[in-house]
Formats: structure tokens, sequence, C-alpha cells
């Protein structure tokens, strides 16, 4: 029996994928600029339990934060300054081009929209703003990133349909300007775009401080090329035709895909992005709790 | 344009196959979604192209190929060729012709010839004509073949041979001939002199349908017909006088006319020495006792002819009668060689060896030669001699029995009678056929009978057939009890149940142990008239004795390796020779005649000789001085002598089945098979095909390397 919830876009918070990945949390890499207290590293000072530097007292400072065992050892007045944890902007980009139509028992969409939804209500609960914006060719729906805009965004999500077809780099570009703040940017895309124009879109963002993360969704059969029988192959977006003969191409195709691939990792790494490639034949709990532990371990060490 | 499998043509429907694919693919309209072609346009990879038909030359080829293949399997003929045409409908004729050797009788050969050349001569070039020649067998001398002057020549160079008449063969072969037959008509025919003695009803002798049997009985002048029967050979010894023989000769005249003073001779190695004359009333027979002769020499030639003189060759000048070939009866007379036994016998017992003497002194075939020995006294001398060892009831120590046990593995033939005194050393008791134990008392209550005799053995052969001896008169009061060893053959027991007579083969010769007397002390079996033949039976197959034949006839079989055992002097050279042997025939061809490979551990094969002419045969091993080696004489079947016929009508009854008469009209035209067959189109189209195939190749292969 199918239970109904007063937001259309939160059957896309799958429980199973929240009770996984409940106990990590998605933490920005880099400092980001926040108003709140929150779990990420704020470039200010500020009342949080770890010990940054001493710093001479000055007038107007509060006599609560002298540190009396400094004075006791050198007869002065030290004040001790403490990091400041911050909350952030949490924002998804998802790729809603025709080309995430595609998926014989799931969608590219359907399962990227699991994952945005998932984030989305990960960031919510510790108590970072969540937006999410939606692209093709252009710009389709925007949600600024707020703490009250989880309902929008899941009713941003349930909307989202792939009708158009997509390109990276332009609405890139364009949303490079409107990240105003140091946030965290999720990306989620079958990245259907030359390595170059999809970082070509992505510097920027990332140049203006931003924690970037790219997911890349694609269907088992755009990896493997599991097709038999030779067949007019039809580009969803281009509506181009191209007769195959899977047994020939197949092996070449896996190459290039491969290949593809390994240059999307390397290019993110070089410019200190989290890159990752979602199979939509894998369970996405598994997915995306490989990806945050990871993530988390990973942040330690830096 | 026809077809023989016309089904083989569906085959052309899979040419399309090919085609049919190319242009469904191409038409499919079937199209998969797929999320973007970024990755695929950059393959270098012709995917259209690769369905579209570059090489319309190869195509075509290996199409054209496959049909030429798939028409040849379809076996393709034109009806109403010229072959169908033929006039009456083609014939496949099968001339038998007998060449039995009463065809010899006057001039019926020739007219025989003359016959069946005749009934080629009216073959039509569409005709195709076998020939069986036959007496006691039949050959194809020729296989279907239109040309009918090989087939007269064939017929020209054939001669009646030494063979009787028997058509069950020859009609099968026949029968066989016209069955593989494709032609719409099938004769046979057959010339012979029809002799009754020539057909045994068979039910199982048909000729194939449709086929007809034409009959040409052809038949010499008619006159006189004698001929000889086996003689009687009867051999004298007189006390200091070499061993003579006498020749009884029978004549039989089949004929009607009387013969008057018939001159007959006796010749002994091409020699006449006796001639008498002979008169014989129609129908009846006379024999002729030629006087004794002293022969010599071993395998002495010996004939009995009728006439005055030698005829030359086969040719019946001189000879009484018209039909020489029975005017001869030929045989091998060779000095009778007596069988050397030496009875082995305690001093001071002549009473022991006395029934056991008389009985080995009696008989001729072969004639025993007993020397009475002592066990002390055998020596190696002793033993060299002797063919057949008999020790009668006497102990035998170790070194005596060491003697004895290389004589009989060098093939002599050892018989151990036990008594109270029989003793066999310990050491080798598991030589013997079987160990000796304590005697058995059978003198109070019941004696002992012998019963369970191994009939099928060679010793009790003769007295299988019912009256022909019984062993169970004679009463054991006591015997030896015997352990037969495991490789031992028991020969008779005893009503107990305990052996009486066992047999073993020891390297080249055999041994056999008696578990009682030859004399009346344990056994009354001295006294019942059996005690004789069992006796030389012992004899005859302890020394290996083998008779060899007198004579024998036309299509028998000469078993070469019995006759040289049968032809050796003593035991120890009865081992036949290894390797190949010189036939002489009588027709003066030599031949080799070479054993078989014999298996390891198995016997040497036996050597085997088909007598196919008339007169004698001289066998001698190659490249071994071995003396004059075996002669046999070879005689015509007497049978065939006798003239008398048959219906011819009664045959083609027996072999039509009830006359399924031959073809008319209604076959004139062949039948598809033979069309078919004569025209062979089949074998021209698979031709093209292959070599379509390789012009494929080779063009293929080109395109390749011009595409690379």
């Amino acid at each position: 029996m199918a239970v109904t919830s007063p937001i259309p876009g939160a059957r896309f918070v799958d429980p199973a994928v929240l009770a996984r990945v409940g106990n990590l949390q998605l933490v920005a890499k880099s400092v980001v600029d926040g108003l709140i207290n929150g779990t990420h590293r704020s470039p200010f000072f500020g009342a949080s339990v770890d010990f940054a530097e001493h710093r001479g007292y000055v007038a107007g400072d509060d006599i609560r934060r002298v540190d009396w065992r400094v004075y006791a050892r050198t007869d002065k007045y030290y004040i001790k300054e403490f990091e400041a944890d911050s909350n952030a902007n949490f924002s998804v980009l998802l790729d809603v081009s025709t080309s995430m139509g595609f998926g014989a028992a799931v969608s590219k969409l359907d399962y990227a929209k699991t994952l945005a939804a998932c984030l989305t209500y990960m960031a919510n609960q510790q108590r970072d703003r969540v937006g999410l914006i939606t692209f093709d060719a252009d710009i389709v729906d925007h949600v600024p990133p707020s703490a009250k805009h989880l309902d929008v965004v899941l009713h941003t999500l349930d909307r989202a349909v792939a009708a158009r077809p997509g390109r990276f780099g332009p609405p890139m570009r364009k949303l490079a300007e409107h990240f105003g703040r140091r946030g965290i940017v999720v990306v989620i895309s079958d990245c259907y775009a030359e390595p170059d124009e999809i970082f070509d879109g992505l510097g920027p963002i990332r140049s203006r401080g931003n924690d970037v993360v790219l997911f890349h969704v694609l269907d088992p059969q755009e990896i493997d090329f599991g097709f038999a029988e030779p067949s007019s192959f039809e580009d969803m977006e281009s509506g181009d035709q191209m007769p195959i003969v899977p047994g020939k191409l197949a092996a070449d195709y896996r190459k290039l895909v491969a290949a593809h691939v390994e240059t999307l990792t390397t290019r993110a790494s070089q410019q200190r992005m989290d890159y990752m490639l979602l199979n939509t034949s894998l369970p996405l709990d598994f997915a995306l709790f490989r990806f945050l532990s990871l993530r988390e371990r990973l942040s330690h060490v830096r | 344009m026809s077809f023989l499998t016309p089904l083989f043509l569906l085959a052309l429907g899979a040419l399309a196959v090919p085609v049919l694919i190319h242009l469904t693919q191409r038409e499919r309209k079937s199209v998969v979604e797929f999320p973007s072609l970024m990755f695929l346009r950059k393959i270098p990879y012709e995917s259209v192209q690769r369905r579209r038909i570059r090489d319309w030359l190869l195509l075509a080829l290996r199409l054209a190929a496959l049909a030429l293949i798939v028409g040849a399997f379809a076996r393709p003929f034109l009806r109403g060729s010229e072959l169908a045409a033929a006039p009456g409908g083609a014939r496949d004729i099968v001339v038998v012709l007998d060449r039995s050797y009463s065809m010899g009788y006057g001039d019926t050969w020739q007219r025989a010839q003359q016959a069946a050349a005749q009934a080629i001569a009216s073959a039509t070039a569409a005709d195709r004509i076998s020939l069986v020649l036959f007496a006691d067998g039949a050959e194809v001398a020729l296989r279907s073949t239109p040309e009918t002057s090989r087939a007269v020549a064939e017929i020209n160079a054939a001669s009646p041979g030494p063979g009787s008449t028997k058509y069950g063969p020859a009609l099968k072969l026949a029968g066989s001939l016209l069955a593989e037959s494709l032609l719409p008509r099938k004769e046979v025919i057959l010339v012979s002199d029809f002799q009754r003695g020539g057909w045994q009803p068979d039910d199982t002798l048909r000729l194939p349908g449709g086929a007809t049997l034409t009959t040409v009985p052809v038949e010499g002048a008619s006159g006189i017909n004698l001929a000889l029967t086996p003689v009687a050979l009867q051999r004298i010894r007189t006390a200091g006088q070499p061993e003579r023989v006498g020749v009884t000769a029978s004549v039989l005249n089949r004929s009607a006319t009387p013969a008057a003073n018939v001159p007959i001779q006796l010749e002994m190695d091409g020699r006449v020495v006796q001639t008498l004359s002979v008169s014989v009333l129609p129908n009846s027979s006379a024999s002729m006792t030629f006087a004794p002769l002293t022969v010599t020499a071993a395998n002495t030639h010996a004939s009995v002819r009728l006439g005055s003189d030698k005829p030359e060759g086969l040719s019946p000048r001189g000879s009484v009668d018209a039909l020489a070939r029975d005017n001869v009866f030929h045989f091998v007379i060779t000095p009778s060689a007596p069988v050397p036994v030496t009875v082995v016998a305690q001093t001071g017992r002549a009473e022991a060896n006395l029934y056991l003497s008389r009985a080995l002194a009696i008989g001729d075939t072969p004639r025993f030669e007993a020397t009475l020995q002592s066990a002390d006294a055998l020596a190696g001398d002793t033993l060299a001699r002797a063919r057949l060892l008999v020790l009668n009831d006497v102990p035998i120590g170790d070194a005596a029995a060491a003697r004895l046990v290389t004589f009989v593995e060098g093939g002599g033939g050892l018989l151990l009678a036990l008594g109270p005194r029989a003793i066999w050393p310990a050491s080798r008791d598991t030589w013997l056929p079987a160990r000796l134990l304590n005697p058995v008392d059978r003198t109070r209550g019941a004696a002992a009978k012998l019963s369970g005799l191994d009939y099928g053995h060679a010793v009790f052969e003769p007295f299988r057939a019912p009256r022909s001896g019984d062993f169970s008169t004679a009463r054991f009061y006591s015997y030896r009890g015997l352990a037969a060893a495991k490789d031992a053959t028991v020969l008779a027991r005893f009503d107990t149940g305990e052996p009486a007579l066992v047999e073993r083969v020891a390297g080249r010769g055999r041994v056999m142990v008696f578990a009682s007397t030859l004399d009346l002390s344990w056994n009354d079996l001295a006294l019942k008239p059996v005690f004789l033949p069992f006796v030389h039976q012992l004899g005859r197959h302890l020394s290996g004795f083998r008779e060899q034949p007198a004579w024998l006839h036309v299509g028998e079989v000469l078993d070469v390796t019995s006759a040289e055992i049968a032809a050796g002097a003593t035991v120890a050279g009865s081992g036949t020779a290894q390797g190949s042997r010189t036939v002489l025939s009588p027709s003066g061809q030599r031949r080799d005649l070479t054993a078989p490979q014999a298996a390891p551990g198995a016997p040497p094969p036996s050597l085997a000789l088909e007598l196919l002419e008339q007169g004698f045969y001289e066998i001698r091993v190659v490249g071994r001085d071995a003396g004059p080696g075996i002669v046999a004489a070879s005689n015509v079947n007497l049978a065939e002598s006798n003239l008398e016929r048959m219906d011819p009508q009664e045959l083609v009854a027996a072999v039509s089945g009830g006359g399924s008469s031959g073809p008319a009209g209604a076959q004139d035209v062949l039948p598809d098979e033979a069309q078919e067959l004569a025209q062979r189109f089949w074998w021209y189209l698979l031709f093209a095909g292959i070599l379509l195939l390789i012009a494929e190749t080779v063009l293929a292969q080109r395109l390749s390397r011009a595409a690379r």
C-alpha cells in the first residue's frame, strides 16, 4: 500500500539510503560562509570547542575569554581564540536534459533525483541552507539556498522532467556568477560533453571557493553497451540515427567511455573537485555510503 | 530437365537467406534510443557500409557455386534421351557357362561356346553383358560390358576344367549381378549339359524380380562312357621281405553300350608297369587287381588309366571314350612305416605285457613295432628310437623321469599304466597330468566300472556311435587314486567319479596316466573287445600318428601341415617347418604357399592348399633340403561322369519362383535412376561448383589484400 506524503518530492528521500548514510555528514572540505553555527569550518573565529590561537587583550574583549593560566605565567592578558563552525549553502545542480531520461529499470533522472533529495535532506538536517538548480541547455528551475527550502527543493525535484536537449557549458557559466557565497555545490549529470567543456563550466564555480562535487550518473547500458541486435541507434537529444552493429562496436565503445571517465577523474582531481561515477544498476545507498565515508576520511587527512 | 531427388532443390531457398538478411536488416525500423551518440560517432567503423553489398561478383560467385552444388545433389537428368529410346529396352545379360569336366565330353564344349556366342550376338549396343564361368564354384569372367567382342573372346579363351557341376553358386552369382543392374530387362542365359547331379533344389535360390532364365542345353555325341572309381590298396607284408602293395581298380560303365577288352594300365612314377584288359557290361562295373608291387620310395606317383596309350595333355586322344578325365585315377603310395613303441616293464613279469604286446602287434594303420625294455635300461638311444613309451606298472627314478620329461617335451608320447608297483618321483609330481595316490581296493562289493568317457576326444571318438564298443563291461578291482592337475584333461572316470585316464600336453608331446593296469591283475579290460581298439587309439594319439590320404578330389583342400606331419618319419621331426612352401601343380605351374603369421604363443597356423587341377601336387619347403616334401594326388569327382540329364525347365521353374516372365514393352523406357546414372550430370555440376568456390576463394583473397 502506497503511503502518500504531503510533499510530493518526499518520495525521493529514500529511507533505505538515509538509514545507510544517516550517521555520515556531508562536510565541506573548505571553509564556507555561514551565518549560524554548523558543521563546516567558517572563515571567522567563533565559539567552538576547537582552540585556534592566543592574541593580546584589547579593550572591549570579553574578560571571560582571558586565559588566566597564561596570565599567571606571563603576567600579560591573552585572549583565547576558537575556530568558528558555520553552516553552508548546499546547492544541487541537476542535469535534466533528455539524455537523463534514459534507463531501463530506473532512469538516470530518477536515480539523480533520489540522490539529490537524500543529499539535500542530509544537508538540511545539519542546518545547511539547501537549494536546487535544474538545467539542460539553460537553467530550468532555480531554488535559492535557504534553511527553509527543503520542501521547495523536493517539490522542484518532483516536477523535473527530462524534456529538452542539454548542454553543460552555458548554464554553468551563467551559474558561476550566481554563487556569491562559498558553499557546497553538487553537480549531478551524465556528463555527455567533452571534459574541457565540463571543467570550463565548473572551473569558475570552483574558483569562487565552492566545494564542487560532480556525480556522473550512467546507466549500465551506457557503460557496458550490452546490446546484441544490429539496430539504428537514435540520439535522445539530437534525434540523429546511426545504424550500429553492437558486436563490432562494443569493445571500442567501452574503451571510449572508460577513457572519458578516466579524464573526468583526472581533471576533477587536478581542480580539487570530487568526482564519482554512479552506475544506476548499483543501489544508491551503497554508492553514496562509499562516497561519503571516503570523503569524510580524506577530509580528516587533509 | 528432371531431377532424381528434387527435394534437394528446396535447399536453393537457402541462397536467398544472405540477401534476405541484408534486406531485412536494411529495412528494419526498430530504433534503439540511446542517450548520446557522442562516443559511437568517434569509433572509426563504417557500420552502415557493412550492410551494403560491395563485391557483387563475390556474392554472385558464392551463390552460383551453392546453386550448382545443390543442383548436383538433386541429380538432374534429361528424360527421353537416346539411352531411353533403345528399341525393346536395354537388357542386362548374364551368360552362365558350364565349364565342368563333363563339358569335355565329345564336342560338347565347342557347342557350348557357339551357343554362348550366339546368345551374345543378339545383344544390342545398349545391352550389357556379363560372363560367369562355373563348375564347383563360379567366377565372374566379365562384368557388365557393352562390348560383345570382349565377351566372345572370353568365351573362346575358356576351357573345361576338372571341376564338377553345381548350378546353385552360379545362379546366385548371376542373380547378384542382375540385382545391381538398373537396366529394364534382365536375363540369365545358362549354357550347360544340365547334368542332374549338378542341381540340388534350393528354396533360397531366386533370381531378382523381372529376371528371366534362358536355358541353352548342349549335348555331345552319345557313346560309351567309362569311369574309374577310387582304387583299393592292400599292403602285403612277409617276414624278411619288403612291403608289397596290391592295387584293385574298378571300372564303371555308365552307358548303354558294353565295353569289351578295354585296356587298363597301372603306372608308377609315370611308367606303365602293368596292363590288363577289362570288359564291362552296360551300366555296371568290373574290378581288376594288379599284381602286388614292391614300393620302396615314399610319395610314389601311381595312376590307373583306361586305354592303351597315355593321352597327351588333356586331349581325349588315346582314350577309350569321349570323356577322358574320368578315365584316370591318381594316387600316392608310400611304404608304411611302423610306429616304434617301447614298453617298459619290470623284468620277469612277462604276463604283465602279454595283452598289450599282442594288441600292438595287430593292425596296419598304423603298424606298431613294440619292443620290451626294463626301466633300468631307459637310455637316450632307446628314447630316440621310440615315438611312444608305455610305462607298464614300473617304478621310475628321478634320473629316468628327467629323461622321460625331455623325451615327451621333444615330441614323444608317454603312457603310464599304474599298478601297485608304479612310482613316480615326487620332485616331478607336478609334471604329470595327475598326482599318484594310494591304490583303491574294490575287490569287496561291486567292482568299479568306467563311465564318463570323453567321446569328443580322439581316443574315444571311434566309440561314440552306438554299439561301437562298450567300456562299461570291464570291471576294475583295484586302481590307483589320481589327483588331476588343473590344466590336465580327464578323459575317463570311474563310476565313483575318480579319474581313470588323464592327459596333458607337455611341450610338443603328450603324456597320459591310466589309473589301472593293462593286464588282468587289477581289471579285466584286456579281455574285452574294446581293449584292442582302445590300445590302438592310445597309440595313434600319443605317437602323433596321422594318416596321409592316398588321394583327394578336385575342389578339396589339402591340410599341408597335417600332411607334413603324416609324412614325418619320427616324432621329433614331426614339427612342421615354418616359412613358405613351393607348390608344383599338375599343370607344371609353380607358386609359393605362405603360412600366415602366428600370434605370439599360439600354435603355428595350418597351411591349406585348394586342389584345382587333376594330377599330382608336389609341395616342398622353400630354402630347405627337406627331401621330397609331400605329394597329393587330385582326382576328378566321379559324380560328374554321370551324364544323366535333367529337364532344364525344372531349373527355370525353381529359380524363377513361378515365372515372372521377362518384361515387355511396359518397361521399354529406362527408369529414372538408369537415365540419371547414364547421364551423370550431377558430376559436372559438382565439379563446376567446386571450381567456382576455388575462384571465389582466390578473388576474395585478392580483394582482401587490396582492401588492406
